[in-house]
């Protein structure tokens, strides 16, 4: 492509580049922009936004909050997530479909659907404790919502997709004959996964681990709906201050925050991508 | 397929436990919608639509889902008439800045919804451009670019530049093989793309609370104050025929990625 | 008292089913110990298919697999005691070749400073030694399917397998390795089954060769039977070039009635046709160009030279008889030879014996 001249000329490129880009620069860069001016801006440059962050306890407990519930969800996932991506990775690509379906349900219906769903599933008076109640003939209210057992199933739920999916990529471009070569020189089926497909699969797992994280920390819709109220994570911090404090400063610099932790474990994961994508390049 | 004949039945118990946890979540709304208006069991006592009638008989309830399909049809316009063009320049060029513009255009898919959402409220409140129905759709249609450029990207990268080569040595016009050569071979991307952009916009939430207002409400901001409040039986309702919507877009574009696969 | 081994591995009636299809037909074969047997045959033959089902990744439908004198149709594969060696090697990516080597080993707890001598004893047999620490991607093909074979010699297993396992090497390399295959045969005895669908490798590197059609053994044997002795036209086919004449045999004559002559049949087998149609199978090398008076069997036929071209030590001539039949006859080279011209006619002839008189064949109706 280097050698010969281009298809389309630079002028036709940039016209049809034009419109995109426009959209992109007042949608997408302006506000950033201007949420980072905006944490250091009030009547000319200040950093009290930072300031005041450093010593609100209210903001340290968030963020610890945050990553608490966002570590404690990814973990789950992970754990939820790997005996489900191992059973499809040894599916026939054939059969491989519906179940992969059941996996991605989730991936498509909205998160207040399943917000609803889960207070209506593990509320006080819910499916889950009615049931309960019923089988054990006593009255069973365990609370399963509305605190952070409530947001972490949530969160769970919303990140198995990605989990699962990152795992299994993995899987599958392990090479079958590793398992059978393992086999016939003896190896038990325990073996074989704990010497051979396990850390052959650290690399997804890896990235897994890295997309539910960042997804995690910017959450907003589950905590609010089905954590507690001491379950504030810092996406609901910044509405906080955004709507009914309207300290913009303060809420930017927790945006920027934000923007900086997902960033670093962006670039992480672009990392842990790219040496993926090396192994399978040198295959 | 696995290296063992001999099957192993642990691993899909476990997994099993997931599949459940993934499902049920997302279904259970459909028979509980079908309830009595004054409770929410599963399975209902009684099988009625009375749900149904309560959202209809609420213009505030039916006036959002419009909003919200509307907001999403004409997101799905925006981002393919804007992102078409935008992905084949993106291939076909070699523009000083065109690699960083494509990164760009993946941007809002790696940054935090509630930083952009937080973000559009500060440039457009003070402007007075919050509380509009094509503010929600730009916004909207930069959240969709990504998934739109990926899936026109992708289409591009199979096909082969010498179809445009040889259409050129032909005779024909730039213009005239990008609609006549380009665009057929791209459907399947496109539609792909465009099924994206409308679940995106439909399902949104976060941007679409920050930014609208009592006219411009999506179903979406609506649910969310409703569950703010109380949980009420009529959510159930909502939540089942957005699921539905979604799922049948759902199910297109895993359809269209089996026949891309099998043509 | 321990019964006497005298097969290292027997099937008996072995079959395997999929829906409809018979990838293995009842088949039935011993192997002796120390012996280098090799499954040949074009792809969907069953050969594969019958070294999964040794191996036990694959199960059978009937039949019976004994390993060692022992029932092991229903043993877990971990337990068989085998080896193998895959086309793609199959070598762990994330450990050091010298770990890929002591994993059989440590597979069955083997105490450290053992396992340390017998990976370093037998890099050293493969002369990989200096690689111990590399990871299997940083080496050749080549390398790497050593590394494979190491692998399976370093716990000296019974019986070692081989899918294929040179079909990713080039040429070159691939024939360097089947002498180090030969090689470490005869140095440590093992009992080899080897997989491939080139009839080269087979006829280099086998003590018999067992051929394979349609989920059935077409013929077994050593190569040169196989080569000069073929019992079927599939045989006389898949192992090098032939020139075949049908007719119908004359029994009170001893001949074949073909549309280009009558030809004399070869000295009588007891397995061969005795009336009805067959086929005259002649090696290109077993034939001759013949002067006009020589009384060589098919002197009669007559050829035009299509082309003749000097291939090293031997020359080939393309010949075509009246009606557009093709025959190759190949004769030994030397400074002295002469080359029959273009469009010139010739006379065919060989050694009565070294043509074989087979069946005819429906999957081989245009002979």
């Amino acid at each position: 492509m280097s050698d010969t001249k281009p298809y389309l000329d630079r002028w036709t490129g940039l016209a049809l580049l034009l419109p995109m880009a426009a959209l992109l620069a007042v949608f997408f860069v302006l506000p950033l922009a201007r949420t980072i001016w905006q944490s250091v801006y009030e009547y000319g440059f200040t950093l009290r936004a930072y300031e005041m962050l450093l010593t609100s306890t209210l903001f340290w407990k968030v963020l610890q909050t945050t990553f608490a519930i966002s570590f404690t969800a990814t973990i789950v996932a992970l754990l939820a997530g790997y005996p489900v991506a191992l059973h499809l990775s040894r599916l026939p690509p054939s059969r491989r479909m519906p179940y992969l379906v059941m996996v991605m349900l989730p991936f498509w219906t909205s998160i207040l659907v399943k917000s609803f769903a889960l207070i209506v599933l593990l509320g006080y008076d819910g499916i889950i404790n009615n049931a309960l109640s019923f089988i054990s003939g006593q009255d069973i209210h365990i609370p399963m919502v509305f605190n952070r057992v409530g947001a972490i199933l949530g969160m769970t739920n919303y990140l198995l997709p990605f989990m699962i999916l990152s795992i299994l990529s993995s899987l599958l471009t392990q090479d079958v004959n590793l398992g059978r070569a393992a086999e016939v020189m003896g190896a038990s089926r325990f073996t074989i996964f704990r010497r051979i497909t396990l850390p052959l699969s650290m690399p997804g797992v890896l990235a897994g681990v890295l997309i539910s994280f960042t997804l995690s920390i910017g959450m907003y819709i589950t905590p609010a709906l089905l954590g507690g109220r001491q379950d504030m994570m810092m996406a609901n911090l910044i509405d906080f201050y955004t709507r009914q404090t309207l300290d913009w400063p303060l809420a930017s610099a927790i945006a920027v925050v934000l923007l900086f932790v997902s960033g670093v474990l962006v670039a992480m994961l672009g990392k842990v991508r790219g040496s993926a994508g090396m192994r399978e390049m040198s295959r | 397929m696995s290296f063992s004949r001999r099957s192993n039945r642990l691993v899909p118990g476990i997994a099993w436990v997931t599949y459940l946890f993934l499902l049920v979540p997302s279904l259970i709304v459909i028979p509980i919608s079908f309830g009595g208006p004054g409770e929410m069991t599963f399975p209902p006592r009684v099988w009625t639509l009375d749900l149904y009638r309560q959202f209809f008989a609420d213009p505030a309830w039916w006036g959002s889902l419009i909003q919200s399909l509307q907001i999403a049809v004409l997101v799905t316009l925006v981002t393919i008439i804007l992102g078409v063009p935008a992905a084949y320049a993106l291939q076909r060029t070699n523009l000083p800045g065109g690699k960083i513009l494509g990164g760009l255009a993946m941007g809002p898919l790696l940054v935090p919804v509630v930083v952009l959402a937080l973000g559009l409220y500060l440039q457009l409140g003070p402007i007075g451009l919050v509380d509009s129905t094509w503010t929600v759709v730009l916004a909207h249609s930069m959240l969709a670019l990504p998934f739109v450029m990926v899936s026109v990207g992708a289409a591009l990268r199979h096909l082969d530049p010498s179809y445009e080569q040889v259409a050129l040595i032909m005779g024909a016009g730039k213009t005239r093989i990008f609609f006549k050569v380009v665009l057929p071979q791209l459907r399947a991307g496109i539609a792909a793309g465009a099924l994206f952009a409308f679940l995106i916009s439909l399902d949104e939430v976060i941007v679409a609370y920050f930014i609208t207002g009592t006219d411009t409400q999506t179903l979406p901001v609506k649910m969310y104050s409703a569950l703010r409040w109380e949980v009420s039986p009529v959510i159930a309702a909502v939540s089942t025929i957005l699921t539905v919507v979604s799922l049948t877009f759902a199910i297109g574009l895993m359809w269209l990625e089996r026949k891309d696969r099998h043509d | 008292m321990q019964p006497l081994i005298k097969d290292m591995i027997r099937v008996t009636a072995l079959t395997r089913t999929y829906g409809s299809f018979k990838a293995l037909d009842a088949v039935d074969l011993s192997v002796a110990p120390g012996e280098f047997v090799t499954l040949l045959g074009p792809s969907g033959s069953g050969k594969s298919t019958l070294l999964n089902l040794i191996s036990g990744m694959t199960e059978p439908t009937a039949g019976k697999i004994e390993i060692n004198g022992k029932d092991a149709t229903n043993q877990p594969t971990n337990q068989r005691g085998l080896g193998m060696v895959f086309q793609n090697y199959a070598l762990m990516p994330h450990m050091t070749v010298f770990e890929n080597v002591a994993f059989p080993l440590r597979v069955r707890k083997m105490p450290k400073s053992e396992i340390e001598t017998r990976v370093r004893d037998v890099l050293r047999l493969i002369q990989l030694d200096h690689v111990a620490d590399r990871k299997p991607k940083q080496l050749s093909g080549g390398q790497q399917q050593r590394i494979s074979l190491a692998r399976c010699i370093v716990y000296r297993p019974s019986i070692i397998l081989m899918d294929e396992p040179l079909g990713a090497l080039d040429k070159k390399l691939r024939e360097d390795m089947q002498l180090e295959i030969k090689r470490l045969h005869a140095e440590l005895g093992i009992t080899m089954i080897y997989v491939t669908h080139d009839q080269e490798e087979a006829l280099a590197m086998s003590d018999r060769i067992v051929l394979m059609r349609k989920g059935r053994i077409e013929q077994q044997g050593k190569p040169e039977d196989l080569y000069f002795r073929p019992d079927t036209l599939f045989t006389a086919d898949f192992l090098g070039s032939s020139n075949l004449l049908k007719g119908k045999i004359n029994s009170t004559a001893r001949s074949l009635d073909t549309a280009y002559g009558t030809f004399p049949l070869p000295t009588a087998r007891s397995d061969e046709p005795i009336s009805g149609e067959a086929v005259l199978m002649i090696r290109p090398e077993s034939m001759r160009l013949v002067s006009d008076k020589a009384s060589a069997p098919g002197a009669g036929l007559e050829a035009t030279v299509r082309d003749s071209i000097v291939l090293g030590s031997f020359v080939r001539h393309f010949l075509e008889l009246p009606g557009g039949k093709r025959m190759i006859v190949q004769e030994p080279s030397g400074a002295s030879i002469s080359r029959p011209a273009r469009g010139s006619t010739v006379r065919i002839g060989w050694d009565l014996d070294d043509a074989r008189l087979l069946p005819t064949d429906p999957d081989f109706q245009n002979v």
